[in-house]
């Protein structure tokens, strides 16, 4: 889940050594933190959250291949 | 005379309007003439704000993205299309008989890309087909085969829309360009198109014979994009997406 969402996340970025994805587990839920470079925050969460979305989507449907709720935050670096 | 469709778009500003009309078209700015209708105001304070109001017409479909895309589209078996106004020869899908291109760096980028996603997803394929458009190097077909590949359709196409995006961006990236990935699992679009066109034609006899706009479901750019290109040649109706996404949809209205 964390590779699927490092890979996304560094093909899209100018700064790819500054992408981190970390793992947090709550109640059953994983909770996947990511941080990535001030001025690529545009590329991975899109006009309207339009990327961060389908990442999301995408995380959603690996997280039920494995029984998983995935969930996914993007902060700020 | 043809008369080249076009589509009405309101929005609050024109780039945004521009963009969202050209991402129902489905084409590129210059594949469009773009015509102001409202130029919209601010208001005062937010009192009388008017939106923009534009109206994009499609340039003749030989010279554009959409035509090639669109004749690429057609299938042969086509019942109720109308007699292409357009004077360019229809062309038959790429088949596999097509002159093999000696090294397609974006096919193979693309593959790798389809590929590593699917892996990160431990969703299990058979096979992974893509093809080239065959006049348009930057548009490329892949199609999917496997079983119990419905997970990666889901509701409304959501996630195989999600997936197509995002390889996509990363294609796009990576070669510095716009490529546009068209990504298909069993042939679901094939079928969802059929029966998108079909269900246009329903709509547009029910809308010149109730005398009635109809209203159909809410579709995604791509879905609301086939209903306006089936019933572009009717002279009887005419069609206009309204509303903001992701609750966005087609209306039919016949023509007086």
């Amino acid at each position: 889940m964390k590779a699927l969402a490092e890979y996304i996340a560094r093909e899209l970025v100018e700064n790819p050594e500054a992408v981190e994805v970390r793992e947090k587990y709550q109640r059953g839920r994983l909770r996947l933190e990511m941080r990535v470079a001030k001025p690529d925050m545009g590329r991975i969460i899109g006009k309207h959250g339009r990327v961060a979305n389908a990442i999301r989507v995408l995380l959603r449907v690996a997280g039920e291949r494995r029984g998983k709720r995935v969930t996914l935050d993007i902060l700020e670096p | 005379m043809v008369n080249q469709p076009s589509l009405e778009v309101i929005a609050p500003s024109i780039e945004e309007a521009l963009a969202r009309g050209l991402a129902e078209l489905g084409v590129t700015a210059d594949a469009v003439t773009m015509e102001v209708l409202d130029p919209g105001s601010r208001g005062f304070l937010g009192f009388g704000a008017r939106q923009v109001r534009i109206r994009l017409t499609l340039k003749p479909p030989e010279e554009t993205v959409m035509g090639r895309m669109q004749r690429q589209a057609q299938e042969p078996e086509a019942v109720d299309e109308e007699p292409a106004a357009e004077a360019a020869p229809a062309q038959d899908e790429p088949q596999d008989d097509t002159p093999a291109e000696p090294v397609d760096e974006t096919a193979d980028q693309v593959r790798e890309v389809v590929e590593t996603l699917l892996r990160l997803m431990d969703i299990r394929y058979q096979e992974v087909r893509v093809k080239r458009g065959e006049r348009d190097n930057d548009l490329v077909y892949v199609d999917i085969e496997g079983k119990d590949l419905n997970i990666l359709i889901g509701r409304r196409a959501e996630v195989l829309n999600a997936f197509q995006y995002i390889v996509s961006l990363i294609i796009g990236k990576r070669l510095q360009r716009w490529v546009q990935v068209v990504v298909d699992v069993q042939g679901y679009r094939k079928r969802r198109e059929r029966s998108l066109q079909l269900l246009a034609q329903r709509m547009a006899d029910q809308a010149v014979k109730t005398g009635r706009r109809q209203m159909l479901e809410p579709m995604p750019a791509n879905e609301r994009r086939i209903i306006h290109l089936a019933l572009r040649h009717r002279e009887d109706v005419e069609t206009l997406s309204v509303g903001d996404e992701p609750h966005r949809k087609v209306t039919i209205a016949p023509r007086r």
